[in-house]
């Protein structure tokens, strides 16, 4: 039998929330981190918000050379894997070829990449250091510098369920003892890439995002970095390590229908959350709630509730089904972990997080989606979904 | 870290390179051991003398209509065309399994890059009216496998690896582990890449075009693997089989001759294969002086998923019952070491 995989550290630097403990206020407390964008020109779009990391200053934090050759997901992804390492207490408690890190990337270091090229077109110079970060694999390469993890790094890049799918991979080492240790998660900043495409494919709401509600336009973006630290559960009770939760299962797939577009069946994204329940041992009677991928466009939420009656029948309406997107906006490449987080916190807490922003009840979205507040739950179990561009789909069953 | 497979096999392969559409042209072209690499045009150049592996004789209209091309970055055209072509060679018809039993996973290099360049730079030239929409949904880096896994009804684990010069053992890795646990009878996995002018201008910003970005290629190399039982049960023909998947996340200071022990066999292989910067780590050199060693950067290139082709390369070239090893490098890292047997070996 495989050991259980439990979660030893987290750690969050996001729009919403600058640590674990603002992270934790914002989630059980239902604190949009929604604002007005000042990290480039919004002012062509129609939506202008979204939810930024402000106040943050690379230099004060790696000093200026460093701060120059790492990119805003790797500069969030280092202060947020940092914070899992030392919550985590795991210092000299592993050799370092033991130790790995797994990380979910989506547009990585577009954000200086794209000043680099905005320079070349114009024909002036540019600092080549803009280029570093470009591909989604350095963030994965400076956290297993700086930490000196040895064993393990790789990057998963399946869009908006990339880190999701780290944390699976990641528990799935650490359970058949490949390592003894797994640093897991994602980190994703705003580009002018990623805002300008989803304008353009007019999925982004000019309100603060809605999802399940009535009148929803899509999605509000954001940025950060989420990050866990896994290791089995004999050992970590050894070392004495607080446990903040478990991975209980995960599941992944692809619907094979569309690039953008989600398969309006939902058959298999319901495929994949009863398989992540079928790899954790739990029953659909044990999960709580579940986190939704719940990005509040359109199409995507009425999929996703058509999935949950798939999963969980006649109890769907009794399983609430969360977004917690509006307090976070869609980190992208890092939504996945920063959910996953969000879903822990809330598990310990003993709280199924609000969705907030009800603009009206939709009748295509008629289950219950805690809209009119949080709520006390002596669950043990929930399921964190994520979707992605190419029909990529993870779930991941999380536990205390 | 060490995975012992078992009976993990190869029953299909792809390739698409600097050397041609196909197997046949890449194996001819590591026989002779000419190189494909062509002068990289002065347009291009700027003025440097360069070589790159271009794909050339790749035509997407050999294999689709231009409307349906059109919808597709390079990376995705590569993916889409070699899956099909390591399906077909696996005997894999699309419905003789069911969908949700097939899954991919492609380590892709600079994949969505050329797409995201084209975007933005019709938003930096025209503002909004310069925006194209139908351009963004290709800017991620897993649209390769994912617009693979539509045109070929691929349902079952779908992961894209990014991970400096070792993507496409990343992705391999993963597909034994979804075979292993039972998450899917068949993956399709290997590397995706593409090289763009653009792309060369970045090189020489970094100063990398006289270095690692010397003589860069691009293309696609696909395996096709199964469990054993799976493959024999439906009659495929084996081979090869993956035994074993050595690697490491970086080196540690002090510690660099554990490292090469923790990746490489007891016993040496009858030959190895070279990939990303495998060759110019002195350590493996020496740890293997007298093997039978190929090498596939001076031939059709190097590039950060090229691991897939030089795979495919190994794997096509092993006679059955050698022992071959696969090894992959990144200057930080990570190493890989794959273990391979030729043919169907009980």
């Amino acid at each position: 039998m495989r050991e259980q995989v439990v979660i030893t550290g987290l750690g969050i630097f996001c729009g919403a929330a600058g640590d674990l403990s603002a992270f934790r206020r914002a989630i059980l407390e239902g604190r949009s981190g929604v604002g007005p964008l000042d990290l480039f020109d919004v002012s062509p779009f129609p939506a202008r918000i979204g939810v930024q990391v402000r106040d943050f200053d690379p230099v004060a934090r790696f000093g200026r050379r460093d701060a120059a050759k790492l990119s805003r997901a790797d500069q969030f992804g280092l202060i947020a894997a940092g914070e899992a390492l030392e919550n985590s207490g795991i210092s000299g408690a592993y050799d370092p070829y033991a130790l790995g890190v797994a990380v979910g990337a989506g547009a990585a270091g577009m954000f200086q990449g794209e000043q680099w090229l905005k320079a070349v077109l114009q024909e002036r110079s540019a600092s080549p250091d803009l280029l570093r970060g470009i591909l989604p694999d350095r963030t994965a390469t400076v956290i297993a510098e700086a930490h000196g993890l040895a064993g393990y790094q790789g990057t998963v890049t399946t869009a908006c369920s990339s880190s999701s799918t780290a944390i699976g991979w990641g528990a799935d080492l650490v359970a058949t003892g490949k390592l003894d240790a797994v640093v897991c998660g994602g980190s994703d900043s705003l580009s002018i890439l990623t805002f300008a495409g989803f304008n353009s494919l007019r999925v982004v709401d000019p309100q603060p995002c809605a999802p399940f509600s009535l009148g929803r336009q899509g999605i509000t973006l954001g940025e950060g970095a989420a990050f866990m630290v896994l290791e089995r559960e004999s050992a970590a009770r050894r070392r004495g390590a607080t446990i903040h939760g478990r991975i209980l299962g995960y599941a992944i797939g692809g619907e094979a229908h569309h690039m953008t577009a989600p398969d309006p069946t939902g058959e298999v994204a319901a495929r994949i959350m009863a398989e992540a329940l079928t790899s954790s041992g739990a029953g659909r009677e044990d999960v709580g709630w579940v986190n939704a991928h719940g990005t509040g466009t359109p199409l995507n939420d009425v999929v996703e509730s058509t999935a949950m009656k798939l999963v969980f029948g006649e109890r769907a309406k009794d399983v609430p089904l969360v977004s917690t997107k509006p307090v976070t906006g869609h980190c992208l490449g890092a939504a996945g972990s920063i959910e996953a987080v969000a879903t822990v916190l809330a598990l310990g807490a003993g709280t199924i997080p609000r969705t907030l922003h009800f603009r009206g009840r939709d009748p295509e979205c008629d289950l219950d989606y805690c809209h009119d507040g949080s709520r006390q739950t002596a669950a043990t179990v929930a399921i964190s979904n994520s979707f992605a561009f190419g029909g990529n789909i993870t779930s991941l069953v999380l536990g205390v | 870290m060490q995975q012992d497979l078992k009976n993990i096999v190869v029953t299909g392969l792809a390739a698409i390179s600097a050397a041609g559409v196909g197997v046949e042209p890449l194996v001819a072209a590591v026989r002779t051991g000419n190189s494909c690499l062509s002068a990289v045009p002065e347009t291009v150049a700027g003025g440097e003398r360069q070589k790159w592996g271009r794909a050339e004789q790749f035509r997407a209209a050999d294999f689709m209509p231009p409307l349906k091309a059109r919808k597709f970055d390079r990376c995705s055209l590569f993916a889409v065309v070699a899956a099909g072509q390591a399906l077909a060679s696996a005997g894999l018809a699309k419905g003789a399994l069911p969908p949700e039993r097939i899954g991919i996973t492609i380590g892709a290099g600079f994949c969505g890059i050329a797409n995201s360049e084209e975007f933005l730079s019709g938003y930096f030239r025209m503002g909004v009216d310069g925006l194209s929409p139908m351009l963004f949904p290709n800017t991620v880096a897993n649209a390769a496998a994912s617009n693979a896994s539509i045109e070929h009804g691929l349902q079952g684990p779908n992961v894209t690896a990014v991970q400096r010069f070792c993507s496409a053992e990343s992705a391999l890795q993963l597909a034994c582990r979804f075979l292993e646990e039972g998450r899917a009878d068949v993956m399709v996995t290997g590397g995706v890449d593409e090289l763009t002018p653009r792309m060369l201008q970045g090189f020489r910003a970094l100063r990398q075009d006289r270095n690692l970005a010397a003589g860069f290629g691009e293309g696609c190399g696909m395996l096709v693997l199964e469990n054993r039982e799976h493959a024999e049960s439906r009659g495929a023909t084996i081979l090869g089989e993956v035994t074993t998947i050595n690697s490491i996340g970086r080196l540690v200071a002090g510690r660099e001759t554990e490292a090469v022990r923790l990746l490489l066999p007891a016993s040496a292989p009858a030959r190895i294969g070279l990939s990303g910067t495998a060759d110019l780590w002195p350590a493996l050199e020496a740890a293997l002086p007298d093997v039978a060693r190929l090498n596939l950067t001076p031939i059709t290139g190097r590039s950060l998923a090229m691991g897939g082709l030089a795979m495919a390369a190994l794997v096509a070239t092993l006679e059955s019952g050698d022992t071959a090893l696969h090894l992959a490098a990144s200057p930080e890292g990570p190493y890989y070491a794959i273990a391979f047997h030729g043919g169907a070996p009980a």
